[in-house]
């Protein structure tokens, strides 16, 4: 994937602008396609977990996380799809090599973002010093490992027009 | 909270149940754990973002997480506490909520 030397993301007069081409916004809204599929699925698929995490830790809260689980999941789930929705409908459609987006449509392609690669990570089972240049050229997963990068600096791309 | 004003007076007062025990309302607080997917400048954005942290005092608090495995976020009530790990789970975020002290 070629990268600009123009930022992707960045904050416009009015709201921001993410200077990528349609196909990579089609490919991100695949990937954002299959995020919701994993997501309508079976609630023990393990690439899942980082996105439900456990929220009381300690050994005699468990009763209370048995309860929170059953309550919220079901609230983060929503809480996602709403927020890939609103990504799919501000990236899509555009035909130029870039789209503008309200602050609150960024918002929702960062978590989005972030969605992917918490799933991409975990079925990676990635560690914090990842160096592409030591992943084998011939790892099965090299694609893999080349777009949870590019998810990466485009997520930490996002966060510096925010901080703009 | 709903509004008890027009709720009915009670016409049988009932002596407090013996097996109930009144817990103090215990402060709680909010954790978050060092995990290897979260960027740096998401995490920090995120606490911002959310608990209206400067930049200057999320960064800290981000950095406690990355060098120290973990952070306390924030405090509260144990409903408080509870939307607040909720939220950090919406972004992603490893959090956590324990009783404080314990």
């Amino acid at each position: 994937m070629a990268r600009k030397p123009k930022s992707p993301v960045e904050r416009i007069t009015q709201g921001f602008r993410v200077n990528l081409p349609a196909a990579d916004r089609e490919f991100i809204q695949r990937l954002l396609a299959q995020l919701r599929d994993l997501l309508l699925g079976p609630s023990d698929d393990d690439r899942l977990r980082r996105l439900f995490p456990t929220a009381y830790h300690q050994e005699n809260d468990r009763a209370m996380d048995d309860e929170y689980q059953r309550l919220m999941r079901e609230d983060l789930v929503a809480s996602r799809l709403t927020g890939i929705g609103l990504v799919e409908e501000c990236l899509g459609g555009a035909t130029k090599e870039s789209v503008r987006l309200t602050e609150a449509q960024l918002l929702a392609f960062v978590q989005a973002l972030n969605g992917l690669r918490l799933v991409l990570g975990t079925m990676l089972d990635i560690s914090e010093d990842l160096d592409l240049e030591e992943v084998a050229a011939d790892d099965p997963f090299v694609g893999e490992y080349h777009l949870y990068s590019y998810l990466s600096w485009l997520l930490d791309w996002c966060i510096r027009a925010l901080q703009t | 909270m709903k509004s008890m004003a027009n709720a009915p007076a009670p016409i049988v007062v009932d002596q407090p149940d013996q097996d109930e025990t009144v817990l103090p309302d215990t402060p709680w607080i909010v954790l978050v754990w060092n995990d290897p997917i979260n960027l740096m400048s998401y995490v920090t954005f995120v606490f911002q973002k959310l608990f209206g942290y400067s930049l200057e005092k999320a960064t800290e608090l981000m950095l406690d997480v990355h060098q120290k495995g973990r952070a306390v976020v924030s405090n509260g009530s144990r409903e408080k506490t509870e939307l607040d790990v909720f939220r950090l789970h919406e972004h992603g975020l490893w959090a956590t909520m324990q009783r404080d002290g314990s």
